[in-house]
């Protein structure tokens, strides 16, 4: 899968508890139908919500056949897929 | 660095206890001494990790103060423990339905309550 | 200090505080104020008296306590309407709950009959549980904080009396304990309200790793696509088979905060055979139902979860209820909105209730101590001023006039500091009240009024007992009974009266009452058995009243189980005149007595009038003088070597050569050149001190010769003058009772000389 040069990034925030998940969410819908490359670089904590945010956004992504990539996540954002056995987000999570 | 725990409880004696098992245990604790109180020092205090609060305050009851924490955008997913009697299970969930997050069982002992701060905090 | 141990001397403090809230609180409910306001504070006086003595483990306190708060909880929820009869019993309870409180702190114990009596009582008033399983629920709070993970049985109604509900009943108890490694599956699907009440299941997921391995899969079948998705509801569900040693009630511990916001399933994996009916020890069966169900689509989902939630997103014709709401936009700005409507609520509140700090007695005392060595270096400065021969005009002398007054404002603030209202002793006597009303079988209201004014420490802690002795004395022998208060065309209930009020830089405190009023007659008839007067004395009827506060005066014909303590009202006048005050007493026949003592407002500084004695210089308190003369030669009497008297109108008083007394001098001083001071010591005895001159009245700071030296006969205190001299402060009682030591031998020789 080649990603084309248009992809939009998105900087995930330090702290994606309860109050992060609403504006997440509005955020990757402006991002919707373009190529979608997520730094998770800063991610200090990873709640049950935006968890759900990121699953639904790759899930959506998926279904229009866009590319949707997470790279660069920090350890703690890694950790925290690991502890919620998200590891279906984890082939889409691009090291480095 | 050191996670920093919010007290309100309009007992000094509770006040002082929970300051010296919450310190013992590496924790920064800022008082309060009622629920107005609380409200107040919340708007000018750095971002609390968890919040203790007592129920049978003056002024502002426990219960008036869990509601408010929940009402406001900054402060609505901190953590909140209220100090609850084993016997009060309507207190309990009175607190809970105004959005307590857990409870610490008076009287408590230090590990138990460090066990309740480190079960809600993240 | 132990810290801990610090706590506990805090924890006494606030309870003295509570009982005092308490106190107060259940006279105003007496009153007829039973708002919800009142009612509260004084169930939180209990209530926080109960959590400390909790944490400190003081079981018969907790105990009482609880009995106590169990029924303010029913007057609290209507359950129970505070009627005139339920606060008396509430106040009586107030009472021994006190004694609670000082037990636990001095290391007594309360009377057991008397605690069960009132704990019955107050049980009696809840209409409910007797004492015993109350008193062994407290034991169980006791020395627990557990989180208690209720021990399950096959009744499922216990459970929900502690906000949780048991899972899976039996297996422990049916197993031998062990630390054998069991598998257990548990499912959990989290509510919205679990999230919106801080709660998280990632915390949940790193509780229970902590317990053991665990292996999670998460479960999306419900999670719709962005658009759809609410970004604070709780789609995805979770099954995590966790392999562990611990308990089943170590696993259900983890999610006793969630309790009712989660769908939750714990199942042991590997139950033993021989136990099949505990093998799906769930105690929902539906949702257990949809465990395996649930169970059975993560196995299937070996898939990729992707292309099934594509396929699950395909026919995307959301759910509408999802799609016509709101983005999450508006939700801040609301939140925002409400909680600025709580902010100026929160400023009014602090306005009105004023700012306190805690301060250590010892450092107030040291700042009066330097603000009286402030005040003694002004004086001493305006003194050699004075003495340079600066005119009094000059910007000098002017500048020295602004700062004797500006340390005199600085002395009368920091005394301030040190004032505290006499609520704290008035606070004290309903109580006594009600048992000398008691013990006396006489029906009595107590008014107090003044409560606020304020006086120094050092005299608020030594007013309580003349107060206390006052409204005994004015229940058992002003007031009347019941029955003689009717026939006498009162009502039965007698009232007593305590005031504090500010007079001319003194407290003036008065009890009255409006009983009988001194029977005169009786009181001089007393005087005359006992020989304090001479039959034919001509005494008004003010020094008739005055009799009582003569030593040895007992007015009650029975003695009393109150007055029989072996005080009279000259105790009580001597405690008074101790702390420089003077007490009187007005009294009507058929309508009352009233006493009234006037005190200054502090111990720490005193008027004195400064005096010469050989060549040092004495103190001799302006309370205790009376007046002052220069004897003549002809009203000077020798009655022995060494010993005068003095007549003062017709009165001989004895004569006291301060100098000798104090040993400055071995001959004595000639009546006649120097200055007597008429003075009232003890008991009401008078005596004319010799001195060899006045110098003047002066304020003085008083400054404790035995914290700076050590005690010395005759002398009360010590001060620096002016002029930089310390002088000592006469202790006139002392001078006084000094010469009476002799007096017999004095007056053997007076007889003998006669």
């Amino acid at each position: 899968m080649t990603e084309p040069a248009s992809a939009s990034r998105l900087q995930l925030i330090e702290n994606l508890d309860l109050k992060a998940a609403g504006p997440l969410r509005s955020e990757l819908l402006s991002l919707r139908h373009t190529p979608l490359d997520i730094d998770a670089s800063n991610v200090q904590r990873l709640g049950g919500l935006c968890l759900q945010v990121l699953m639904s956004a790759q899930a959506t992504w998926a279904a229009d056949t866009i590319p949707f990539a997470i790279s660069s996540p920090s350890p703690a954002f890694q950790e925290a897929l690991s502890l919620f056995g998200a590891e279906d987000l984890q082939p889409f999570v691009q090291q480095g | 660095m050191s996670k920093i725990v919010l007290t309100v409880d309009d007992s000094r004696t509770m006040r002082d206890m929970l300051m010296l098992a919450l310190g013992d245990a590496g924790f920064t604790v800022v008082q309060a001494v009622d629920g107005v109180h609380g409200l107040e020092v919340l708007e000018s205090m750095a971002m609390p990790d968890v919040i203790i609060t007592d129920i049978n305050m003056p002024r502002m009851d426990g219960f008036g103060f869990i509601e408010g924490v929940r009402k406001s955008e900054r402060h609505r997913a901190t953590p909140i423990l209220v100090l609850t009697t084993e016997s009060d299970s309507v207190k309990k969930e009175r607190a809970r339905s105004a959005g307590a997050t857990g409870w610490i069982v008076k009287p408590f002992n230090p590990d138990k309550l460090i066990d309740a701060v480190r079960r809600v905090a993240a | 200090m132990d810290p801990l141990e610090a706590i506990k001397v805090t924890f006494f403090q606030e309870c003295e505080e509570q009982l005092s809230e308490l106190e107060s609180g259940l006279l105003a409910m007496e009153q007829g104020e039973t708002d919800s306001e009142t009612v509260n504070a004084v169930f939180r006086a209990v209530h926080s008296i109960k959590g400390g003595a909790g944490a400190f483990s003081l079981e018969p306190l907790v105990r009482f306590a609880h009995v106590f708060e169990t029924t303010l909880d029913d007057v609290r929820a209507g359950k129970l309407a505070p009627d005139n009869n339920v606060v008396k019993v509430m106040l009586r309870a107030a009472d021994v709950l006190a004694d609670h409180v000082r037990a636990a702190r001095d290391g007594g114990v309360v009377e057991e009959a008397r605690s069960q009596e009132l704990a019955s009582a107050l049980e009696a008033l809840n209409g409910e549980a007797p004492l015993a399983p109350i008193a062994s629920e407290d034991f169980d709070d006791m020395p627990g904080l557990e989180f208690t993970p209720l021990t399950v049985s096959d009744d499922d109604g216990i459970g929900d009396d502690f906000g949780f509900t048991p899972l899976a009943a039996g297996i422990i108890e049916l197993e031998p304990e062990g630390p054998a490694l069991r598998r257990w599956t548990v499912h959990l699907r989290p509510k919205n309200a679990l999230y919106a009440k801080a709660n998280e299941t990632g915390l949940l997921l790193r509780e229970l790793k902590r317990l053991g391995d665990i292996q999670v899969s998460i479960d999306p079948a419900d999670l719709p696509g962005l658009a759809e998705l609410e970004p604070e509801h709780a789609y995805l569900s979770w099954t995590i088979v966790l392999t562990t040693d611990r308990s089943q009630s170590d696993i259900q511990e983890v999610f006793e905060f969630v309790d009712g916001d989660c769908d939750l399933t714990i199942t042991a994996d590997d139950v033993p055979s021989s136990l099949p009916a505990m093998g799906e020890a769930s105690i929902d069966e539906p949702f257990d139902v949809m465990a395996l169900i649930q169970q059975a689509q993560a196995d299937v989902q070996a898939a990729p979860a992707a292309a099934i939630m594509a396929e699950i997103l395909a026919p995307a014709a959301p759910a509408p209820v999802f799609a016509a709401s709101a983005p999450s936009i508006p939700v801040p700005v609301a939140a925002t909105a409400a909680a600025a409507g709580v902010a100026p609520d929160a400023a009014h509140g602090a306005a009105a209730q004023q700012a306190t700090i805690r301060v250590d007695l010892d450092r107030v005392d040291r700042l009066i101590d330097l603000v009286g060595e402030l005040v003694i270096n002004q004086a001493m400065l305006a003194q050699r001023v004075t003495e340079s021969g600066v005119p009094r005009s000059s910007n000098i002398a002017m500048g020295l006039d602004d700062l004797e007054h500006l340390t005199r404002e600085i002395q009368d603030s920091v005394m301030a500091i040190r004032a505290q209202p006499v609520k704290s002793v008035f606070q004290r006597m309903p109580r006594l009240v009600r048992e000398v009303a008691a013990m006396t079988g006489k029906q009595v209201r107590l008014v107090t009024e003044g409560e606020g004014t304020e006086v120094d420490k050092t005299v608020i802690e030594r007013l309580t007992d003349p107060i206390t002795h006052m409204i005994r004395n004015a229940i058992d022998h002003g007031l009347e009974r019941p029955e003689v208060r009717v026939a006498a065309g009162k009502g039965p209930e007698g009232t007593v009266r305590l005031s504090a009020a500010h007079r001319s830089g003194r407290i003036v405190i008065e009890v009255s009452d409006d009983g009988k009023g001194i029977d005169r007659p009786r009181v001089r008839q007393i005087a005359i058995d006992k020989g304090l007067i001479e039959v034919d004395s001509n005494l008004s009827d003010e020094d008739v009243d005055n009799l009582i506060f003569m030593p040895g005066f007992s007015t009650a014909s029975s003695v009393s189980d109150i007055s029989g303590r072996g005080v009279g009202m000259d105790v009580v006048k001597r405690s008074i005149q101790g702390l420089g005050g003077r007490i009187a007493i007005t009294s009507r026949p058929g309508q009352g007595s009233t006493f009234t003592l006037s005190l200054p407002l502090t111990l720490a500084v005193l008027d004195g009038m400064v005096v010469s004695v050989c060549d040092h210089t004495l103190v001799a308190p302006l309370t205790a003088i009376i007046e002052s003369l220069q004897p003549k030669a002809q009203d000077v009497r020798a009655i022995g070597p060494d010993a005068y008297v003095i007549a003062i109108r017709d009165t001989y008083t004895p004569l006291i050569d301060v100098g000798a007394v104090l040993g400055y001098r071995t001959t004595p001083l000639d009546p006649t050149k120097g200055v007597a001071l008429l003075v009232e010591g003890e008991g009401g005895a008078r005596a004319a001190l010799m001195v060899d001159a006045i110098q003047g009245q002066r304020q003085v700071v008083i400054k404790s010769l035995e914290a700076n030296y050590r005690q010395v006969e005759g002398i009360a205190a010590a001060t620096i003058l002016g002029d930089g001299r310390v002088a000592l402060i006469l202790d006139v009682d002392n001078v006084v009772a000094a010469r009476r030591r002799e007096k017999a031998r004095s007056d053997a020789k007076l007889a003998a000389a006669g």
